[in-house]
Formats: C-alpha cells, sequence, structure tokens
C-alpha cells in the first residue's frame, strides 16, 4: 500500500512538473492561409472539367479564382509523438468543401550517436519532390510545379507507415548526411488512371484524401475519379535514398511500387486497381549568393487488365533555375513529358508535351506572399482528335497573379 | 577599440600579453575562430566559470558558437513563437531539452571539455557548438583574424584553433613564448574551410 501511494504521489508530481510545461511547449501550432489568383489563361477545357486541358485554370476561367483556402494543425504529443492534419478548399469542383490533403502521427525520438529515425503513420507525401519543399507541400519557386510534382499531388499519397533513419554526418564534423526511407501503404490503387485518362498537367491543386480530380458526371465512367481506394487487398511500398552535402546540395531517389493487382476491380468507384511503377530522381544545389538548380526526372509504368493486359509507360523530366536577392526571387523551368500507350505514340492514351514556366515572387516576411506566373504547355494529345475532335496539338498559356495571406500561432 | 585600449593599457604597463591572429589558406583573416591556449610547463588551472545564454531567435541559435570554461552553465531560452527541442548527443555533454517556448528549464552545466553540438529534433537545419575549455586562456578571432589575452604569466603556452568549418587533415595548433614581453603566433589554414551554412531562406520553406 505505502509503495503504491509512494508511486502515486511520484506520478502526482511528475505530472504536475510536466503539466507545468505543457501550457508553453505542448501547445498545438496552427497556420491559416488563404491565397487568391488573379488569371489570364487561353487553355483548353480544364482536365479539372473533364477535359484534356493541361492547365487548372482554362479560358474560362478568367478574372479573379480561389488559389487555396488552408488550415494546418501540429499537435505535439508528449515529447516524441506528433499529429499533424492538412485542410484545404481549392475548389467548388471537389467532393467536400473541406477536405484533408496529409493527416499522420510522426514519432520524432532525440538522434543518438548520429543516428535519426522518424516514423510516420497515417496518409502523407514519399519524400521525393525536392521542388514541394514550402509549407503546405507548395514549391517556393513557381505557382504551379513541374509535370512531375503536380502528378505527385494529384494521384500519389502514402496511406500507411513509412520509416526514415538518417546518418547525420554534418552533425559528427563530416561534410555529409545520409538517409534511407521504406514505407508500406494501402489505399492508393487507383494511382495511374490520370495519367492514362488526361496525362500529365501543370497544376498546383493537391487531390484530397477523400475528394477527386474532375467534375462530377452522371456518366461515371467519363468522369474523373477518387484515387485513395484499397481496391486489391494488397500493400503497396516505396524504397528510398537520399544524399546531402552540407546544406547546399541533395539527391534523393525513390523506387515506388503499388503492387495492385491490375485485374482488380472496383465497382462502387467504376475503377481498376492500377499497377503502378515509378523511379524518380532529383537534385537540388543551392549556392551561398541564392541561385537554385533543380533538375528532376522520373519513369515508370502503369497497368490494368479489363480483358487484356494495358500499359501505360510514362516519363518526365524538368530542370529549374532560381536566384533570389534578399525577398525577391525569379525562377525559370522546363518541363518534358511523354506517355505511351501499348507502345503506340499515336494512339489515344499516349502523348508528349513539354512547358516552360518563369516566375517571380516577392516573400516580404511571415504573412504576405506575392508571385506572378507565365506559363505556356506545349502539348500533343492523340485523345484530343477521338474524344473532343479537336486538334492533337495544343499550345496553352496562362499569366496568374497570386496574392497569399497567412496567419500562424498556437494555442 | 575597447580591445585596442587595453591592449595599449597593457603594453604600457609591461604586462605580458598574448597575441594570436588565424588566416585562412588564402592569407584572409579567419573571424569567429575558437581560441584555447594552455601551459606546456606548469599548468595553470581553467578559467572560472561563466553563466551563458545561448538564445533560439527565428530558427537559428544565436551565438552559433559559445566557448566557455569547465564547470559554466548555458541557459538555452526560446524567443521564438514555435516551439524547439535542443538536444545533443556528443560525447562531452549529452542532454535533451523537451519541447518548450520561452525560459521553462534551468540552465544545463557543462564539466567536461570539448566540442558540443546542438540540434533542435523539430528544426533539422538548425545547428549550434559549445566548446568548454579547461584553458585558462581562450576567446574568438575578431574580424580582423586576432584574438588578444593580457595578463599573461610567464611561459610556453600551446595555442589550439577550431573553427566549425575547419576543414584541416590535423589539429591547428601551435606554440608561443611569453617571457615579459608580448608574445605573437601567426597561424594559418591549409586547406579551404567548409563552406558556410546557408541562412537565408524563408522559413516557411523546408516543410
Amino acid at each position: 500500500m505505502r509503495m503504491a501511494a509512494q508511486r502515486l504521489a511520484s506520478c502526482a508530481v511528475f505530472l504536475l512538473c510536466t503539466s507545468a510545461i505543457a501550457p508553453r511547449g505542448l501547445a498545438a501550432d496552427w497556420e491559416l492561409s488563404l491565397d487568391l489568383r488573379a488569371v489570364s489563361s487561353d487553355g483548353r477545357t480544364s482536365f479539372l472539367d473533364n477535359g484534356l486541358g493541361k492547365l487548372r485554370f482554362d479560358d474560362g476561367d478568367d478574372g479573379i479564382q480561389l488559389g487555396r483556402l488552408r488550415a494546418a494543425w501540429n499537435q505535439p504529443l508528449g515529447e516524441t509523438f506528433s499529429a499533424h492534419v492538412e485542410a484545404s478548399t481549392w475548389d467548388d469542383d471537389d467532393k467536400n468543401p473541406i477536405d484533408l490533403t496529409e493527416a499522420y502521427l510522426e514519432y520524432r525520438p532525440y538522434p543518438r550517436a548520429g543516428w535519426r529515425t522518424r516514423v510516420r503513420l497515417g496518409a502523407f507525401y514519399p519524400p521525393m519532390s525536392l521542388e514541394s519543399r514550402a509549407i503546405g507541400w507548395e514549391t517556393p519557386y513557381t505557382i504551379a510545379p513541374s509535370a512531375i510534382s503536380s502528378w505527385i499531388g494529384e494521384e500519389i499519397r502514402t496511406i500507411g507507415i513509412e520509416a526514415q533513419v538518417d546518418w547525420l554526418g554534418t552533425r559528427l564534423g563530416h561534410s555529409f548526411d545520409f538517409q534511407l526511407t521504406g514505407a508500406v501503404f494501402g489505399w492508393n490503387d487507383p494511382a495511374g488512371t490520370m495519367l492514362a485518362m488526361h496525362g500529365f498537367a501543370m497544376h498546383d491543386r493537391q487531390t484530397t484524401l477523400f475528394g477527386r480530380v474532375g467534375a462530377l458526371q452522371t456518366d461515371l465512367e467519363m468522369a474523373k475519379k477518387e484515387l485513395f481506394h484499397e481496391i486489391d487487398d494488397r500493400p503497396g511500398f516505396y524504397v528510398g535514398a537520399q544524399a546531402r552535402y552540407l546544406d547546399r546540395a541533395i539527391l534523393n531517389v525513390l523506387h515506388y511500387d503499388n503492387r495492385a493487382d491490375p485485374a482488380a476491380e472496383a465497382v462502387e468507384i467504376r475503377d481498376f486497381a492500377w499497377k503502378t511503377r515509378f523511379d524518380a530522381a532529383a537534385l537540388r544545389i543551392e549556392t551561398a549568393n541564392d541561385w537554385t538548380v533543380l533538375v528532376q526526372a522520373m519513369q515508370g509504368d502503369t497497368e490494368i487488365n479489363p480483358y487484356m493486359l494495358l500499359t501505360w509507360e510514362f516519363d518526365s523530366q524538368s530542370a529549374l533555375v532560381a536566384k533570389r536577392w534578399g525577398r525577391h526571387m525569379l525562377a525559370a523551368r522546363y518541363d518534358w513529358f511523354e506517355i505511351e500507350f501499348e507502345d503506340d505514340p499515336a494512339a489515344s492514351g499516349s502523348e508528349t508535351g513539354n512547358a516552360w514556366a518563369i516566375a517571380y515572387s516577392f516573400d516580404p516576411g511571415d504573412h504576405w506572399r506575392v508571385a506572378l506566373e507565365w506559363l505556356r504547355v506545349e502539348s500533343d494529345v492523340p485523345a484530343r482528335i477521338e474524344f473532343l475532335a479537336e486538334p492533337a496539338f495544343a499550345t496553352e498559356s496562362k499569366l496568374e497573379l497570386s496574392v497569399r495571406y497567412m496567419l500562424s500561432g498556437y494555442f | 577599440m575597447l580591445s585596442a585600449g587595453a591592449c595599449f593599457a597593457a603594453a604600457h604597463a609591461q604586462v605580458p600579453a598574448l597575441e594570436v591572429s588565424v588566416a585562412k589558406h588564402d592569407g584572409q583573416p579567419l573571424s569567429g575562430a575558437v581560441i584555447t591556449v594552455e601551459r606546456e610547463s606548469a599548468a595553470l588551472g581553467p578559467a572560472a566559470p561563466v553563466k551563458a545564454i545561448m538564445d533560439q531567435v527565428r530558427l537559428a541559435f544565436t551565438p552559433d558558437v559559445l566557448v566557455i570554461p569547465v564547470h559554466s552553465t548555458v541557459q538555452f531560452p526560446n524567443s521564438d513563437a514555435v516551439s524547439h527541442q535542443v538536444y545533443s548527443f556528443s560525447s562531452a555533454r549529452q542532454f535533451q531539452l523537451p519541447l518548450y517556448r520561452g525560459k521553462p528549464y534551468p540552465p544545463v552545466q557543462f564539466d567536461q571539455p570539448g566540442v558540443i553540438t546542438l540540434g533542435c529534433n523539430i528544426h533539422d537545419n538548425m545547428i549550434a557548438y559549445v566548446i568548454v575549455t579547461a584553458a585558462p586562456f581562450f576567446g574568438r578571432t575578431d574580424t580582423r583574424g586576432q584574438w588578444r589575452a593580457a595578463d599573461v604569466p610567464d611561459g610556453r603556452y600551446r595555442v589550439r584553433v577550431w573553427h566549425p568549418l575547419l576543414n584541416e587533415p590535423r589539429e591547428v595548433e601551435g606554440t608561443v613564448e611569453v617571457n615579459g614581453t608580448r608574445g605573437t603566433l601567426e597561424l594559418k589554414l591549409s586547406k579551404a574551410l567548409r563552406p558556410a551554412p546557408l541562412g537565408s531562406r524563408p522559413h516557411t520553406w523546408d516543410y
């Protein structure tokens, strides 16, 4: 009894001590941001309106648009666990007025003897894009990210568990750090649907966990899909590695395989399990005089087997150069992308394209960010002839001004 | 100006002094280098402990290098609006300060000489160093790459240089004699420093 009472007393003292710190240290951090756009676009009917245009805002969207309304919440849970939730509203076509892009529990034990471990459980992006480094998985360089990052935001989400191990060489007096990542996930079997339906696109609209890409239609076959479903009960995986030279250069590689059964079908969402595999590599170099060079490459394929095996092979590369002068930044990026359906470049489902983006941004501090982007996409999409009776080749361009205001705090 | 004045006064009073200058491999002065000076014959005891502060402001430790005598204490306040979680896994002093804002923890005491690398477990880019020394004389070089000490008793001294960006194959050190007059030592690095951390990126990056 006495032992128990002593334990209770020591527990009470411990709780009192921790609660004295908790109100300040363990408070939840929050962020709220509103991003409004002024758009001038000559784009074809957007993929978001079930067209085959490559831009988020097409020629019917000129004027003031909602870029993104975002709320983020980070709740420490004890000393080494925390919960992260990202919620956004993009447009009124989505299934839910506000929805989640990421929601996960993170375990961050203290580094020991030069080694650091991180574990994430929930829904989040794989560590792949060195471009989407800013809060909300946005790119700080441009408004629309590269074709590769646009696709990741559209179709890829890890809903599962991921572990990372870092060797922190730079904290041991060396010039390099190394990282290995592995994840097992489910609920990403439809990944690949969008590449097959509308190909690559250049946009900053991330698909929400319970949302959809494209407008609702009575004909579900033609409507765009919901992407985060488990269809075949087979988990997928990815493995990745990263090498960092001080804080100047990062090389990241990733192999992704959702291990879907291409013959499996989900009647309720009218979609297949798309067996999607890709390899991705990215290199980012930053210099002391504020230049950034970022190159990315991705190559993979996706398959379904409704009555015979159908294969889409895809690859894309991009190169970005950015220069900062204090709070001002200029960035230019070139993208190239290609999809080949059944080894036939002229088939519906195949495409080639390239894009140029030039962006200026002004980041004066904690609250405001202003960005102006000119983007031009050239694409040759044979499906435009078959499904839309339009020429296969299109040049689309847009000028977009983004004004973002952000508030943050803790409670 | 103050140190120059002090030196002038010291020279005037005929008190022995020590002057160390450190140059990079290209001859340019190395500022911010940590100098520790120990007497080789009849060792002198460490300097008196101090109470130091290393703050956290806009996701950076300030100062990013702190040199203190053994048995000194350092307070790690957090002046940011976001929480920090300070840790060290260096063998000379391992400690952890669980998530906090403001100044909730007592100062951390450093009893063993060595280089202690600090990090924040929330913001991976934050890095700083506490150099704990048993030397009687220590300090950091100024913008001209120079460091001076006054009231240095006669003897032969070993001078060691440390800098977070040093890239030398072996320790940068030298010896100097102080014999009733000013002792001077010039040291030069053999290789270029490693690149300094990029400090100017907006803090909304690195999601």
